[in-house]
């Protein structure tokens, strides 16, 4: 009897093929499956209740859907560029420093080290319009006699959220820029000295141009991050009121898991995901390019 | 002889016991579930905890063994039960359930009427287990956890001489607790004056504001669904019922975060002080009045709920209870379980608490235990009154949907993104669609 041999190759690539499979194929499968169906979370035979395209077409023309996908693309817009200028400033300045300079470095990872739940849940509380800590500042300095309600308020509520966000991932920035200014040749910078360039020129032809893949890559990493939005605005707004901070993933999550309406959600959720995807494509190619110019890659 | 009599007095000290057994966990047998586990799913909580501790009781009685598998807000356990719906994985037994989630999962839980005798429902409040019978199934018993909101308000508001002068020159009536909505929004308006102290506050986001606009509309003359559940809010009563909440918020006499409040910010907000008038639930009473949580305890006074311009008194109640799911091994020891836990003992201790009753002798029970107790008196009394015309949410499966649908077009008109009539029109046209989609009519 001959025993069925596979390919060493195979062997060796089987476990990962099956764990692979388990975690990431079949669910992918199954939510894409699922996107062309009705499927309700209560009603488990609706799962094979096909509707082709219907759950797309009615995202792609349900105005609502459109405009959390615009904010969805301002806060990453915003938060993205903010956080790699707070985030450059940071390093440069602890690049500067020559004592405790561990210190600062571990002291910049703090606001990384909370769960975004927390962060959610303190700054609801310091923007609380009533006994936050912001208003009732404000008050006791005399700048206002209002209750500036931040989380409600058009702008305000956008405001608090991507100031949440940078807060806690500025250090993302810093750090990765802080590990490029470490890796930046000493010799380009003396001869720009001798050549008498400004500090802004040689920051600006010899540093920055250095510096730039790993802001691609710290962009890549966060435009991830923010395209998949959820845990901070779930907790200080839920995306309201009346829908204005409403992001993809408050509304998807609120639609699969409260509205039970899964097949929807998941139509919305690999729409969603070619926003992620083009960030990424954008940012790679950016990172290569930035590379190319610096003579690192081909 | 006294072998004779110690064994006689043995007999009728073990039919005594056997008796007490009986009534105190319903239909069970001593040792009748032996061997038996019963997983259970249930809202978690420090005010649930204490009837939880009875349980051991009932694992004595009757043999059986209780596994709490998952203790949640209902929030979550209604994910938790959805997702377990979309797994299959629904064998566990006993789970806590609400009267405004329970039309949601027609499939999961199964029909009490005949694990449960029917003299044992009939002691219950029977407006109680008619909202926990859906599509004739009663698929869950009401446990001492009934809620309905009445009005606190400070009381000292009302013995200052002046301040009744004021108000009665401006609005043409004496200053007195208020009896109706309408008197509710001059009296918030009066007493106003942020950001330090305001008039009143809601709940602004999620079902809750739904609630609150659903009671609205009622006590106005409306209804929010028609018999077909086609949406009827978008009406006169309707109208007016939005605009109460629009002409509050925009008189700053509401916190400019009202929007954003859900109970726990309401229930901190009333107890700090700053909020002279707050309709709430039943649960708040002994934080309201106990001085190491609240700034007014003491000062606090109770009112049944306000009525609306149809002289019908606002009264969106509902109620925790448990439930037995259709894929129990043991139905008849979940269903014991749930006896036990809803049974008069079990709802005497909660409501000690507190909270309210859902059982007609509870009910006459705390009445007299709170006889020597003036501030309890009174929240029973104006609780009581409220619950005597309560109503429960609209029972379709769809109702936490069409919350989802609503709540932002009541936000955006109370903010001043739309227009009343606009507001209305758009979620009315949402929750049509939902309706029509999903084949209601």
């Amino acid at each position: 009897m001959n025993r069925l041999k596979l390919p060493p190759w195979l062997v060796l690539l089987l476990p990962a093929i099956i764990i692979l499979s388990a975690v990431v194929l079949i669910p992918l499968v199954l939510s894409l499956y699922s996107s062309f169906t009705s499927y309700r979370l209560t009603r488990p035979d609706s799962i094979f209740n096909w509707v082709g395209f219907f759950n797309y077409e009615k995202a792609l023309t349900d105005v609502k859907f459109w405009a959390a996908f615009g904010r969805t693309v301002l806060l990453l817009t915003v938060a993205l560029n903010l956080e790699m200028l707070f985030g450059l400033g940071l390093a440069l300045m602890v690049s500067k420093v020559t004592q405790g300079q561990r210190l600062l470095r571990t002291m910049m990872m703090f606001p990384m080290m909370f769960s975004p739940i927390l962060v959610g849940f303190q700054f609801k509380f310091i923007f609380n319009d009533n006994v936050g800590l912001v208003n009732n500042a404000l008050q006791s300095l005399g700048i206002t006699d209002q209750a500036i309600p931040w989380l409600v308020d058009g702008q305000l509520a956008m405001f608090s959220i991507i100031f949440a966000e940078i807060w806690t991932a500025t250090s993302v920035f810093g750090i990765l820029i802080l590990a490029g200014l470490y890796a930046i040749p000493r010799d380009p910078l003396e001869a720009a000295k001798v050549d008498g360039c400004t500090a802004w020129q040689s920051f600006r032809y010899v540093t920055l141009p250095f510096l730039m893949p790993f802001i691609y890559i710290a962009m890549a990493i966060r435009s991830l991050d923010v395209a998949r939005a959820y845990d901070i605005v779930q907790i200080m707004t839920n995306g309201g009121p009346a829908r204005r901070t409403e992001l993809l993933w408050t509304l998807i999550g609120r639609t699969g898991y409260v509205d039970a309406r899964m097949g929807y959600a998941n139509a919305m959720g690999y729409i969603s995901i070619f926003l992620a995807i083009f960030f990424t494509i954008y940012f790679f190619k950016k990172l290569t390019q930035s590379r190319k110019e610096l003579g690192m890659g081909a | 002889m006294k072998t004779l009599l110690s064994g006689a007095s043995r007999a009728v000290l073990a039919t005594a016991s056997l008796t007490a057994a009986i009534s105190a966990f319903g239909t069970a047998q001593a040792g009748e579930f032996d061997g038996v586990t019963i997983e259970a799913k249930l809202i978690g909580g420090q005010q649930y905890e204490a009837l939880y501790a009875r349980i051991p009781e009932w694992e004595a009685a009757t043999g059986a063994k209780v596994n709490i598998i998952s203790k949640k807000n209902h929030f979550e356990l209604d994910k938790e039960f959805k997702s377990d719906i979309a797994a299959g994985t629904t064998d566990w037994c006993v789970g806590s359930n609400h009267s405004s989630f329970a039309s949601q999962y027609p499939t999961l839980y199964t029909d009490l009427t005949g694990l449960v005798d029917k003299g044992v429902v009939a002691e219950f409040v029977q407006a109680n287990i008619k909202a926990a019978t859906f599509d004739g199934k009663l698929v869950m018993l009401p446990r001492a956890q009934f809620d309905v909101s009445a009005l606190y308000y400070q009381k000292d508001l009302y013995d200052d001489a002046e301040k009744a002068k004021a108000f009665e020159a401006k609005f043409g009536y004496p200053l007195a607790v208020p009896e109706t909505w309408e008197q509710v929004k001059d009296q918030a308006t009066f007493f106003a004056d942020p950001p330090n102290f305001y008039g009143t506050q809601y709940a602004g986001k999620d079902e809750a504001i739904v609630g609150r606009y659903y009671e609205m509309v009622v006590a106005e003359g409306g209804k929010l669904f028609n018999d077909d559940f086609s949406p009827a809010f978008d009406s006169e009563e309707g109208k007016r019922a939005l605009q109460w909440f629009v002409d509050l918020y925009n008189a700053k006499a509401v916190p400019a975060g009202t929007t954003n409040y859900l109970w726990d910010d309401l229930g901190n907000g009333f107890a700090s002080g700053t909020i002279a008038l707050n309709l709430d639930w039943p649960g708040w009473a002994g934080f309201f009045n106990d001085p190491s949580s609240s700034k007014v305890a003491g000062n606090v006074g109770v009112a049944p709920a306000p009525k609306g311009s149809a002289g019908v008194r606002t009264g969106w109640s509902g109620f925790h209870g448990f439930s037995v799911t259709e894929d129990c091994a043991n139905k008849e020891a979940a269903a014991s379980l749930v006896e036990f836990l809803t049974n008069e003992d079990s709802q005497k201790l909660e409501s000690a608490a507190g909270p309210l009753p859902t059982r007609t002798a509870v009910w006459d029970y705390i009445s007299e235990q709170a006889k020597d107790d003036p501030y309890r008196r009174e929240v029973l009394a104006a609780f009581k009154e409220t619950a005597a015309t309560a109503f429960a949410v609209p029972p379709t499966p769809l109702w936490i949907e069409a919350t989802n649908l609503i709540y932002p077009e009541l936000q955006a008109a109370i903010l001043g993104d739309k227009s009343v009539d606009d507001a209305l029109a758009d979620a009315s046209e949402a929750v049509d669609d939902l309706m029509q989609e999903e084949g209601v009519y």
